[in-house]
């Protein structure tokens, strides 16, 4: 490349002359510098045609490696956080990009070091809302959920039955405590929406005699809001919820839910520190292991041919993928064509990271394709193991008659219990 | 020279062509992050290489539209695929107009009775061969950027592939491709005519032609390739030398085996291996005797593949070569695309860990000559290392470079760490200069510059008249008939020259 032969360009937006950074902007990068150079001086891309985003937009600036970029065009002045904070919008959070990248494949293993492309969104998108950037959508998704107390999952207009007064009808006729050693939390969109889960997930506890309570006022995890930039408001309803724990002297934590279970490993530790005590439990490690035990007798034959989503925060985010395979084959009567959970780091639903509240038509565009993946394997039924990528991928099922189940819901079936509750308004 | 004048009027038209929102881009982060591929790059001159506009075409129409309105105007306009090229080909030189061919990422067509598949040029290989898993074959174009490079940007570059002793390279998998050329027509090239013919006597061969154009000639927008029988044996084995010279006599005896199932074979020099030894995480520990590499690899159906092995495994030893054994010549052969990424940090001169580049100079080069080419360019990677305390040599491999014909000229590649951080005019214009003389070097020794990076990038660029010797000025006619006004990414090889006034 030479420089001589560049002429004085006449664009439509120009280019301007590089700006000194602010203090948020300055500590962004400071932080983020080594991770985005990793990334930056080799430039490999390998995270593309993984990324569910890109795969639909074919957009480079939705692709990881930008993300990385932007992060040495905002330090050498070239961008502000203006010009890229649509770009950052486009992103599930799955964490596919990180697993799929070489730097993190190739010194992982040894040094447990990983491409971090996760968290650099989520700060550029707390820098949005530092900057009052942040989107529409997000804004007001964020304010009911701050006004509710949980996330306005039946809608965002007129008056919707999901605030406090309702955050256990889910339960009725169930007869579980408050308080106890464990607690289960049941996330908002199961909570609300597709209620036969958390009746499954119970359901199943009590036939295994698995002791578990509720707690005395559940508020949304604060996930979401994280993963949207709303950190203080995240961080508020984390400490309202550990304080709810320490006032029932709550051990144990099951989280239904991977989102939540992301939260409660990665987030609540980095907010409170050595306070953070809880031992959290996922579900499916739980269930699988009460099957094991023998606790749990799955007896009923359930006849469908089902295909499995690995859910991208269990799958890609948190490394399980082997307990829910084993209780699908321990479920008699199907007959389950599996796909291995690498070829699925690249199999999304849309359902995360915020996606759906801003991009809905980009997640309804995700879920179509995955559907279409499991149309292949010839399958009546997509099994999931996380309920906010079940409303995506029911809708896009509906388009092709495939039903799409919560693994709870299959294993309630199958060791006998009539599960109630609903899987749609 | 062209000019760039994107005005309101060009963006316009372009908006009524695409007709589509998101599909004309004028916002920064879209121009800054289409002007840049792989390392290194001149970070402290990024502003230098930004397009106008970037647009984002979904069929045939759209680019050839996009082309002529180009073309109109004399505005500067750059293909870009992958972006995941080592030589600057999509890196626009003078702005303008980058056509980034994602969306055109369609199937169209599957022929198992011709064993064709057709193909926007958007596609990624790996993506592609997923599609093709369930009919039991494979479009075998298998680069180190096998998951992320796509189709387009393969023709573009005329690419290597890993396999390519077996199955070909991209100008042997590619059958015919569709084409806009720089005026805007849209024309079919193979060997002759007909989409699906492998071979003819007809006309002139124009496939050739426009194979690696790196964006010169036109912008590819659907493509022909070849299917063959998903492999159904692999077999992978590395030998163990003490020194350089039996390592290149081992890969000559397995790359003249006349094994029709080689995939390919290749080797690390002893600078190689001492930089993985002491840099790379991921390296399992060998022998402190160990200073060389070689190892091959076959494809082919079971019968081929089993009775092959055994003679592999023999040649690999008939001069002292030690077997790696199972686990690591599988593993390590089945992570020859994630070890693309080398580490990114490298030594200064007193040895302390430094964050590094990657940067990877290629050329072709005939076998007889690699060990003094070699050499040569250690040589010269010592003298930049000891000048400029950013650079650091990570040694060199080499593998067979003839599509079908292992035997002879060899693909070498010198891996060199850069401190980009550190990156300034002065160390930028040493950067350059390195990769001339090493470029240079292959020159000299009746090689070529480039195997399959291309020769677009400063250091290089400058040397193709050199190398092209007398045919250079048929290769500046031929620019000039096709492209007129120089407005297919201009700035690139020299290309310039077939523009400069003669005076007689």
């Amino acid at each position: 490349m030479t420089s001589d032969e560049h002429p004085p360009t006449d664009a439509a937006v120009g280019l301007g002359t590089p700006k000194r950074l602010g203090e948020a902007e300055q500590s962004f990068v400071d932080t983020w510098h080594e991770n985005a150079t990793g990334c930056f001086s080799s430039g490999h891309k390998f995270c593309r045609e993984v990324c569910p985003v890109t795969q639909v937009t074919r957009n480079e600036n939705h692709t990881p490696t930008a993300f990385h970029s932007n992060v040495i065009a905002l330090e050498k002045g070239h961008l502000d956080v203006e010009d890229v904070a649509d770009d950052y919008v486009h992103c599930t959070q799955c964490g596919g990009c990180e697993v799929r990248c070489p730097n993190t494949l190739m010194v992982g293993d040894f040094y447990r070091a990983r491409t971090q492309t996760v968290k650099v969104v989520r700060a550029m998108r707390a820098l949005m809302v530092d900057k009052g950037l942040d989107r529409e959508n997000w804004k007001i998704w964020n304010r009911l959920t701050n006004e509710l107390k949980n996330e306005p999952v039946l809608g965002v207009t007129g008056d919707q039955p999901n605030g406090q007064a309702q955050v256990r009808d889910w339960a009725q006729g169930l007869d579980i405590p408050i308080g106890g050693d464990t607690i289960l939390f049941v996330d908002c969109e199961a909570a609300y929406y597709r209620t036969s889960i958390p009746r499954a997930t119970a359901q199943i506890l009590q036939l295994a005699g698995y002791e578990f309570g509720l707690m005395n006022e559940q508020w949304c995890c604060g996930g979401p809001a994280a993963e949207m930039g709303y950190v203080e408001q995240s961080m508020r309803f984390a400490r309202h919820n550990i304080d709810d724990w320490r006032k029932s002297d709550v051990k144990r934590i099951i989280a239904i839910e991977p989102h939540d279970y992301v939260h409660f490993t990665e987030d609540y530790p980095s907010y409170f520190g050595d306070e953070f005590d809880f031992e959290v439990v996922q579900i499916i490690d739980l269930v699988a292991e009460l099957i094991r035990d023998g606790r749990l007798k799955l007896t009923t034959p359930i006849e469908r041919v089902v295909t499995y989503h690995d859910p991208c925060r269990l799958n890609k985010r948190k490394g399980i993928h082997e307990a829910p395979r084993e209780i699908l084959r321990a479920i008699p009567g199907l007959t389950f064509k599996d796909v291995d959970r690498v070829t699925q780091w690249s199999y999304c639903s849309g359902g995360g990271g915020g996606l759906p509240i801003e991009k809905p038509e980009i997640t309804a565009e995700i879920s179509r394709r995955r559907l279409e993946k499991a149309a292949e394997l010839q399958v009546d039924t997509l099994v999931s193991a996380c309920v906010w990528s079940e409303r995506p991928l029911s809708a896009a099922g509906d388009d092709i008659g495939i039903d799409v189940k919560d693994i709870i819901e299959l294993v309630a079936e199958s060791a006998g219990i009539e599960i109630g509750g609903r899987t749609r308004p | 020279m062209t000019i760039t004048t994107i005005d309101a009027m060009i963006l316009d038209r372009l908006h009524a062509i695409l007709d589509e929102d998101g599909a004309v881009l004028t916002n920064k982060s879209s121009r800054f992050n289409r002007a840049r591929v792989p390392a290194p790059f001149p970070v402290h001159r990024w502003e230098e290489f930004i397009p106008d506009v970037v647009v984002l075409p979904r069929t045939t129409e759209h680019v050839a539209q996009i082309v002529r309105l180009a073309n109109e105007f004399a505005i500067p306009i750059v293909p870009r695929a992958g972006g995941t090229g080592l030589a600057d080909g999509a890196v626009p030189m003078r702005g303008g107009i980058v056509v980034d061919i994602k969306r055109m990422d369609q199937i169209k067509e599957i022929d198992l009775v011709n064993n064709t598949v057709t193909v926007g040029p958007g596609i990624n290989m790996q993506t592609l061969n997923r599609s093709l898993k369930p009919h039991g074959v494979i479009y075998p174009d298998d680069p180190a950027s096998y998951a992320c490079a796509l189709v387009g940007g393969r023709i573009g570059t005329s690419g290597l592939s890993l396999l390519g002793a077996r199955y070909g390279h991209t100008r042997d998998l590619v059958i015919s491709f569709e084409i806009v050329t720089p005026t805007g027509e849209v024309i079919e090239v193979g060997d002759g005519g007909g989409r699906k013919i492998r071979k003819s006597s007809t006309g002139y061969h124009l496939k050739h032609l426009f194979m690696g154009h790196q964006g010169t000639l036109g912008i590819v927008t659907e493509a022909t390739l070849e299917l063959v029988p998903r492999a159904e044996a692999e077999f992978a084995a590395f030998f163990l030398f003490e020194d350089y010279d039996t390592a290149y006599r081992t890969f000559a005896n397995l790359a003249k085996s006349g094994l029709a199932t080689l995939g390919g074979v290749m080797m690390f020099d002893p600078e190689k291996v001492d930089y993985l030894r002491r840099d790379d995480e991921a390296y399992i520990i060998q022998p402190e005797w160990v200073k060389a590499v070689c190892a091959a690899s076959l494809f082919g159906t079971k019968i081929e593949v089993e009775a092959a092995a055994p003679k592999v495994m023999e040649l690999g030893r008939s001069l002292g070569g030690r077997y790696i054994g199972d686990e690591i010549a599988s593993g390590d052969w089945a992570a020859r695309h994630d070890r693309y990424a080398n580490p990114l940090h490298g030594r200064d001169k007193n040895g302390n860990v430094t964050p590094m580049s990657w940067h990877c100079e290629d050329a072709a080069i005939p076998y007889s000559e690699v060990p003094a080419v070699l050499r040569k360019w250690h040589t010269i990677a010592r003298k930049y290392c000891d000048q400029y305390d950013i650079f650091d040599d990570w040694g060199a491999f080499q593998y067979t470079n003839g599509a079908h014909k292992p035997w002879a000229d060899v693909l070498v590649e010198i891996d060199m760490g850069l401190w980009e951080d550190r990156m300034d005019e002065e160390s930028w214009q040493a950067f350059v200069s390195l990769k001339r003389e090493i470029a240079q070097v292959a020159i000299d020794h009746g090689g070529s510059m480039s195997s399959c990076h291309g020769a677009t990038r400063a250091g290089d660029a400058e040397l193709v008249p050199t190398e092209m010797g007398a045919s250079w000025e048929v290769m500046k006619t031929i620019k000039r008939a096709l492209d007129p006004n120089n407005v297919m990414n201009p700035g690139k090889q020299s290309l310039d020259e077939a523009y400069r006034k003669v005076t007689r």
